[in-house]
């Protein structure tokens, strides 16, 4: 009556969850019709192997199928993964084994990936056959697959964190939202445009183009991906386990290594650069402006052991969305240098109006979130849904807009930032107006989380303070929760 | 090693202006089984979870067998097994898998892993159960899973968030049975329950939480002591015709308090133990037409002990003037409201 299934060395978390995923409904039906659709496509193609283009119509067909298995079905997967936990109660007796709740989500994360690679690992068998029909890049199909695979890592590990936050508005939304626009853009770039010729001669490497969109391409993978299982692990840890600093310091020295290779131009397309700063940014305002982690004295101690720069270090990388919003605020000016170095050579109005928008956009969420006062793991998930719902009621206006003889009603949406970005777009606008316009909501919005934070801040400290000194006096008790 | 299992000491927790856990004290030695009883939201459930370091308090500290549960979560985990009140099973995973994947997670590997599921199954008596899959479990065979899952690395303090709640009678006896296998085994059990009658009869001392706020501690006979120093004698009174009459006759009775109704009478509170004093109601009931046709003295259980205790408790607060709460800041608990704990002498260490 024992297990000998799997072998010690493996992580307990992955056990558990290749047991429970292998059995489960959904990886059994993914798995069986792709082989059975392979199959069937290959003997198709085989009877047919005159045509020219018999060995790239197969390509076409694998790389469809893989990336809906991979990019779509498995991912969605991770949508339950941590909330079902949490909903079960069993996170509180796992936290409890000495399994850390890091370990916990990447475990399942690992254990959905390493189901999407036994998928991968069954299609090599079409692609060796595929070979025979002729025509084949090799290297850039195999690259092609490990890039696709790499993605969907990265999307499983965003689905997988995020599914600690326990919101079933998230979770709906999620998959409304991300299905269409998933199958919208997987179509758009397998049957359009360039199609799979032109992402297989990109990923053949044989330029260096090539190497370098690769190398950002998997160093932004994994920047996301340990971005969002570290927030999922904050989620489900307790307050003494301490996941923020060092997701802010990978976060700062990101953007730091961005503005520095940035400001030496090794970008040549400076357009490129919002880009690459959005992509830093988003997930650490999301993050950091509304995490909910009171300030513990387990974790503040470790900050006043090193003395004064550990009271500088606090103000920045202490849990907890007071001190989130100073590091965002420091993070916001790294960005910004590479803007003003590189003023002169490439000072644009659409670049400086699209970023400071941008910038608006990211705000706007975390304050409406911090003036509600919203409290616990949800706080995270209400920022992503505020966020989507401004796009939204900004892309409304703007085609409310595009519906009438002027746009100018839409100064007075001009507070939501998103608006801002629709305006741009539109010729009837001044682009210093604009530009007026968004710094001005911007520094406001900056300025009401700076207060907020600032009173949440130090009524935490003091009331860390208090709990300390009650150890030792025993007094009546001050909320230390901000 | 401390004297206590468990020390908590003016622990408070608060959720906004919801005081869950209002300056709680007590001790647990070594070896005792300590009922936690409570009405629901009275903050059972918040203390525990600290004690199981799955939450942080407000303010105070609590510690397991000397350890603090905040400073030194880890170091506490390997010495409490925790049972929740509720909890989910796995889909698509056996008792035996259940059990493996905790004892894997508990750091236990190869021959010691097994041996551990097995004694563990063994104790439980979950052998029978082994294939079956987790989630097709009845309430009972789920609550020995979880005991057995709480017990694999061996804990020295058992902590158990309403166990009992939801399982038939033969689930309880047995459940009841192990808990007093383990606490013969010399585990410290920290439990939680509504059913008093059965905490009474497992545990060496018992723990009433309201409010937030401890209101006794001490073992079932000095719980009812203390409830029979409040007064009163309970009388349970059957009628022949409308049980309905019983009810409205006592309102008209000075000293006399009806507590609840039964299917042919009722049950009522008499303000004095003398015999004699019963006897002149009696006659007054039948004088005044109450067809009685048993009436006899009821022993006082542990319910009717714990409800006289807040009773009483709210007779003293309707009294206390408070200051009404600032918006948006916890109420200060005014210093005389505050109930004594007591500890009996068989529990202290």
């Amino acid at each position: 009556m024992h297990l000998s299934d799997f072998p010690d060395r493996l992580s307990p978390m992955l056990v558990k969850e290749l047991r429970q995923g292998l059995r489960t409904k959904s990886f059994i039906a993914v798995f069986l019709t792709l082989q059975a659709l392979l199959g069937i496509i290959l003997l198709t193609a085989s009877a047919a192997a005159t045509s020219d283009h018999a060995g790239s119509s197969i390509s076409n067909i694998i790389f469809i199928f893989f990336s809906i298995a991979v990019l779509i079905i498995q991912p969605l997967r991770g949508i339950g993964a941590l909330s079902s936990e949490v909903k079960g109660n069993t996170i509180d007796m796992m936290v409890l084994t000495r399994l850390s709740a890091w370990r916990i989500v990447t475990g399942k994360w690992s254990a959905i990936v390493s189901q999407s690679a036994l998928i991968l690992v069954t299609i090599i068998p079409y692609l060796i056959l595929r070979y025979f029909f002729g025509g084949m890049n090799l290297l850039g199909e195999i690259v092609l697959l490990g890039m696709i695979f790499f993605t969907s890592a990265t999307i499983t590990a965003v689905t997988v964190g995020l599914s600690a936050s326990g919101s079933i508005i998230l979770r709906s939304v999620l998959p409304i939202v991300g299905l269409p626009i998933g199958a919208y853009a997987l179509l758009m770039l397998l049957t359009f445009g360039g199609g799979i010729e032109d992402l297989v001669e990109f990923c053949a490497l044989e330029r260096k183009e090539s190497w370098i969109g690769l190398s950002m391409f998997l160093a932004a993978s994994a920047y996301l991906g340990f971005f969002f299982l570290s927030t999922g692990t904050s989620l489900i840890a307790t307050y003494a386990e301490n996941h923020s600093t060092l997701r802010r310091l990978i976060a700062f020295v990101t953007a730091i290594a961005a503005a520095i290779l940035c400001s030496i131009s090794t970008i040549t397309d400076y357009e490129a650069i919002p880009f690459v700063f959005a992509l830093i940014l988003a997930p650490v305002f999301a993050v950091s402006l509304t995490e909910f982690a009171p300030l513990v004295s387990p974790v503040y101690l470790k900050f006043m052991k090193l003395g004064p720069l550990g009271r500088l270090a606090g103000l920045f990388f202490f849990p907890g969305w007071p001190s989130g919003v100073f590091f965002c605020a420091l993070i916001t000016i790294v960005a910004v240098i590479p803007f003003a170095i590189n003023v002169p050579s490439y000072y644009d109005d659409d670049i400086t109006i699209a970023s400071l928008a941008c910038l608006g956009t990211l705000l706007f969420p975390a304050a409406l979130v911090n003036l509600l006062r919203m409290k616990g793991p949800q706080r995270v998930s209400n920022y992503i849904l505020f966020g989507l719902a401004s796009c939204i009621l900004a892309m409304v206006l703007a085609g409310i807009g595009d519906s009438m003889s002027s746009r100018d009603f839409l100064w007075l949406f001009v507070w939501l930032p998103p608006v801002i970005l629709a305006m741009q777009s539109s010729s009837g606008f001044s682009d210093d107006m604009l530009i007026t316009a968004a710094v001005v909501i911007d520094a406001a919005l900056f300025a009401l989380l700076l207060i907020l934070a600032q009173h949440n801040f130090r009524a935490s400290i003091n009331g860390i303070k208090d709990s300390l000194s009650e150890d030792n006096d025993s007094k009546e008790p001050e909320p230390t929760t901000p | 090693m401390s004297d206590s299992a468990i020390t908590v000491h003016n622990l408070y927790r608060f959720f906004g202006p919801l005081q869950a856990v209002n300056g709680i004290s007590f001790e647990i030695p070594h070896g005792s089984v300590c009922g936690f009883v409570g009405a629901n939201g009275a903050g059972k459930t918040t203390a525990m979870r600290i004690l199981a370091s799955l939450d942080y308090p407000t303010m105070g500290h609590a510690e397991i067998c000397g350890i603090n549960v905040v400073h030194h979560p880890a170091e506490v985990r390997r010495l409490i097994g925790w049972m929740p009140d509720h909890f989910g099973n796995y889909d698509n995973m056996t008792v035996l898998e259940y059990l493996d994947f905790y004892a894997r997670a508990l750091g236990y590997k190869g021959a010691e892993r097994r041996q551990r599921i097995d004694e563990v199954m063994d104790f439980t008596d979950l052998v029978p159960l082994a294939d079956r899959f987790s989630n097709k479990l009845s309430k009972g065979m789920t609550q020995r899973l979880c005991l057995g899952r709480s017990l694999l690395h061996d804990p020295q303090v058992l902590i158990m968030d309403e166990p009992a709640a939801g399982l038939d009678p033969k689930a309880r006896v047995e459940l009841k049975h192990l808990i007093r296998v383990l606490a013969k085994e010399g585990k410290t059990i920290f439990i939680s329950s509504h059913i008093l009658s059965e905490l009474g009869e497992m545990c060496d001392s018992l723990l009433f939480i309201n409010n937030g706020r401890i209101v006794h501690h001490g073992d079932a006979e000095s719980l009812k002591r203390s409830s029979d120093a409040l007064g009163g004698v309970l009388y349970d009174v059957q009628l022949d015709g409308d049980p309905q009459a019983l009810s409205d006759w006592t309102v008209l009775q000075p000293n006399i308090e009806f507590l609840e109704s039964r299917k042919t009478g009722g049950r009522i509170r008499i303000d004095t133990e003398d015999p004699s004093k019963a006897a002149d109601i009696l006659s007054r009931m039948i004088r005044d037409n109450l067809r009685v046709i048993d009436f006899h003295r009821e022993q006082r259980n542990l319910e009717d002990a714990f409800i006289d205790i807040l009773a009483n408790l709210e007779k003293d607060q309707n009294f206390t003037h408070a200051p009404p709460p600032i918006p948006g800041q916890p109420a200060t608990p005014p210093p005389h409201a505050e109930v004594p704990v007591t500890v009996p002498d068989s529990t202290l260490p």
